[in-house]
C-alpha cells in the first residue's frame, strides 16, 4: 500500500523531468556535437575540436582543409549583418509606433478605437505565410525591389502589434491619478508625459522592444518571401543551408545563435523578475 | 472659454501626432497588401506569371470543385492537401496538449521559487531560433542521425529506420516548436484550479476519473481551448517544418502556397489557397468566441440563480 502511494506521488515529478528532457535534449545535442571532429558523420563522436568554430570565424584548420564545407563565410557574415540591421531598425520603428498607438488608445477618446484594437489583433491570428505573400505581391506590383529595406517594412507591420500589446498591458496597470496630479500641479501635457507617463511605462516599452528585437532576429516565414537574393537574413541563410544538405558548421553557428538568444532572453526575464 | 478651446485643440493635435504615423504606415504596408491579396485571389493568372485583370473564380474552383472545364477535370488533390494539413495540425494540437497538461499540473503545485524557475525554463526555448530547434530534429531523425545511430549501437535495429520525411516527423517537429504556446495558457488555467474542490470531490466519494471529468476538466477548459487555438493557427499554414522534416514527401498547404509564389508563379491561385487558410482560422475563432460567450452567459445565469 505504501509503495503504491509512493509510486503514485512520484509519477508526476518523473514525468516532469522527462518533459524537460524532451524540451532541452535536442538543443543540448547541437551544442555537444558542435565540438565533434568527425567530418563525415557528425553524429558519430570522434574527437573534441574547435575546428568548426574556427571555420566560421574564417580560420582554416586541418579538418576544414580536407573538407571545405561552408561555401563562403562572406555570405554568413552578410546574413548576420542584415539580421542585425533589420532587427535594430525594426525595433526602433515598431517600438515608437506601438507605444504611440497604445498611449492613444488608453489615454484619449476617439471613435475608431475598435478598429485599431482589431488591427492590432490581426497579426496575432493571421498565419505568417499570409502576410508574407501579401507583402510580396504588394512590393512586386508597386515596383519596390526586394531588399533589406523591404524586410524592415515587413517586420514593422506585425511587430507594432507585439509592442502595442506589451505596452498596453503596462499602461493598464498604471495609476491614472498620478497623471492627473501632475496636471493639477500645473505641468503641461508634454512635461507630464516626459516626467510621469514615460518613466512609468518604460518597463513595458523596453520589454516590448526586446520582444520585437528577438522576433525580428528570428523571423523566417515573412522574411523568406520578401528577402531579395542579396538580402538574406541569418534564419533564411540557415534554412537554405538545411535544404541544401547539412554540414557540421551549422552546429557551431547554431550554438553561437543559441548563446546569443539565451543571453538576450535572460536579460529580459531578469528585468521582468526585478520589476515584479 | 478660449483657454479650454486651445487645450482641446492641443489634445486633438497630440492624438493626431500619436495616431497618424502608425496609421499611415499600417494602412499602406499592412492593410493595402492584404486587400491586394484578396483581389488577386479573384484574378486570372497570366500565362507566364503575373495576372490578367479579369474576374476569375476558378482559383477557388480548382480547390473546391469547379475546375476550368476546357482544360482540366476537377481533381481533389488540393483539397486532399488542405485536409491533410488540417489533420496534421489537429494531431499536433492533441499531442502537445497531452504532453503539456501533466507537466503544467506538476509545476502549478510547486512552491513559488521553484515554480518561477521552471516557468523560466519553459519560456527559454521560445527565444531559441526556430530554425535551430528544427535543425536539432533533423540531426536526431535522419538515417545517419542520433536516434538511428543509438538504436543500431545497442542492437535494437540492424538497418536505419526511415524516420525523417514522414507525417510523424512533421508532427513531432511542430509539437516541439509550439510547446511553449500550449504550455503557458494551460498553466494559467490550471494554476487557478482550487485544490480544495478536488479534495471535496474525493471526500464525497467520487472516483479519480469522475473528479477529473466533473471538476478539473471544466475548470481548465479555457486554457485547453486557448492553447489549442494558439497552436493550431501556426501549424495549419506552416511550411518551414514540413519542408525541413517532411521533405518532398509530406506536403502541407503552406508548401503548396510557397510553390505557387516562388516556383510555379501562379500568384492568384496561391492567394486563393492563402484565403482558404484564413477562412479556416476565422471559422475556428468564431466557434471559439461563440463558445466563450455562451459559457459566460451560462456562468452569469448560474450566479443569478444562486442569489
Amino acid at each position: 500500500m505504501k509503495i503504491r502511494k509512493l509510486l503514485r506521488s512520484s509519477i508526476l515529478p518523473i514525468y516532469g523531468y522527462f518533459f524537460f528532457a524532451f524540451v532541452y535534449a535536442p538543443i543540448l545535442l547541437i551544442v555537444v556535437f558542435s565540438f565533434n571532429s568527425n567530418p563525415v558523420n557528425m553524429m558519430i563522436w570522434e574527437d573534441f575540436t574547435f575546428d568548426w568554430y574556427k571555420t566560421i570565424f574564417g580560420f582554416t584548420s586541418a579538418a576544414t582543409e580536407s573538407a571545405l564545407y561552408l561555401d563562403s563565410t562572406d555570405q554568413l557574415y552578410a546574413a548576420v549583418k542584415n539580421s542585425l540591421v533589420v532587427a535594430l531598425v525594426t525595433t526602433a520603428v515598431a517600438t515608437v509606433f506601438g507605444t504611440a498607438l497604445a498611449l492613444a488608445i488608453a489615454r484619449f477618446r476617439f471613435r475608431f478605437k475598435p478598429f485599431y484594437r482589431a488591427l492590432m489583433f490581426m497579426p496575432m491570428i493571421m498565419p505568417d505565410i499570409l502576410l508574407g505573400i501579401a507583402l510580396l505581391i504588394f512590393f512586386v506590383s508597386v515596383g519596390i525591389e526586394l531588399s533589406v529595406f523591404t524586410i524592415i517594412i515587413g517586420h514593422c507591420t506585425f511587430l507594432v502589434s507585439y509592442v502595442f500589446i506589451v505596452v498596453s498591458a503596462r499602461i493598464a496597470d498604471m495609476d491614472e491619478a498620478l497623471e492627473e496630479a501632475s496636471a493639477d500641479l500645473g505641468a503641461n501635457s508634454w512635461v507630464t508625459f516626459r516626467r510621469v507617463t514615460l518613466p512609468m511605462i518604460m518597463p513595458g516599452v523596453v520589454g516590448g522592444a526586446l520582444l520585437a528585437f528577438i522576433i525580428s532576429m528570428d523571423d523566417l516565414v515573412i522574411t523568406y518571401f520578401i528577402a531579395g537574393v542579396d538580402s538574406q537574413t541569418l534564419p533564411v541563410f540557415i534554412y537554405g543551408m538545411l535544404r541544401r544538405g547539412i554540414k557540421p558548421e551549422i552546429n557551431a553557428i547554431a550554438t553561437i545563435m543559441l548563446l546569443f538568444s539565451l543571453i538576450i532572453a535572460s536579460v529580459g526575464l531578469y528585468m521582468r523578475a526585478r520589476k515584479a | 472659454m478660449v483657454g479650454r478651446d486651445t487645450s482641446q485643440g492641443r489634445k486633438m493635435l497630440s492624438l493626431l501626432g500619436l495616431l497618424a504615423p502608425p496609421t499611415v504606415f499600417l494602412g499602406v504596408f499592412f492593410i493595402t497588401p492584404l486587400a491586394i491579396m484578396v483581389i488577386y485571389s479573384f484574378l486570372e493568372p497570366g500565362l507566364y506569371g503575373g495576372v490578367v485583370w479579369n474576374f476569375y473564380d476558378l482559383n477557388y474552383g480548382r480547390i473546391l470543385g469547379w475546375a476550368d472545364t476546357r482544360y482540366e477535370k476537377f481533381d481533389p488533390v488540393y483539397l486532399t492537401i488542405f485536409l491533410r494539413s488540417v489533420r496534421l495540425a489537429l494531431t499536433t494540437v492533441l499531442l502537445s496538449l497531452v504532453i503539456c497538461y501533466p507537466a503544467a499540473f506538476w509545476i502549478s503545485r510547486m512552491p513559488q521559487g521553484r515554480k518561477n524557475f521552471f516557468l523560466f525554463l519553459i519560456t527559454l526555448p521560445f527565444f531559441v531560433s526556430l530554425v535551430v530547434r528544427l535543425f536539432a530534429w533533423v540531426l536526431i531523425l535522419r538515417p545517419t542521425g542520433f536516434l538511428n545511430q543509438a538504436l543500431m549501437e545497442i542492437g535494437m535495429i540492424a538497418e536505419p529506420l526511415n524516420l525523417i520525411f514522414t507525417d510523424t516527423a512533421v508532427v513531432i517537429g511542430m509539437t516541439y516548436v509550439f510547446i511553449p504556446f500550449m504550455f503557458l495558457p494551460l498553466y494559467a488555467s490550471i494554476e487557478k484550479l482550487d485544490m480544495s474542490l478536488v479534495e471535496a470531490s474525493a471526500d464525497l466519494g467520487a472516483t479519480r476519473l469522475q473528479t477529473f471529468r466533473r471538476i478539473i476538466l471544466p475548470v481548465t477548459l479555457p486554457g485547453i481551448v486557448g492553447g489549442s487555438i494558439i497552436v493550431f493557427i501556426p501549424s495549419l499554414g506552416n511550411f518551414i517544418v514540413p519542408s525541413v522534416l517532411g521533405g518532398a514527401k509530406v506536403m502541407m498547404i503552406g508548401n503548396l502556397i510557397e510553390q505557387q509564389f516562388l516556383s510555379a508563379r501562379n500568384w492568384p491561385f496561391g492567394s486563393a489557397l492563402g484565403m482558404m487558410v484564413m477562412a479556416a482560422v476565422l471559422l475556428l475563432l468564431m466557434i471559439y468566441v461563440r463558445m466563450m460567450t455562451r459559457e459566460e452567459e451560462y456562468s452569469t445565469a448560474a450566479k443569478v440563480k444562486e442569489s
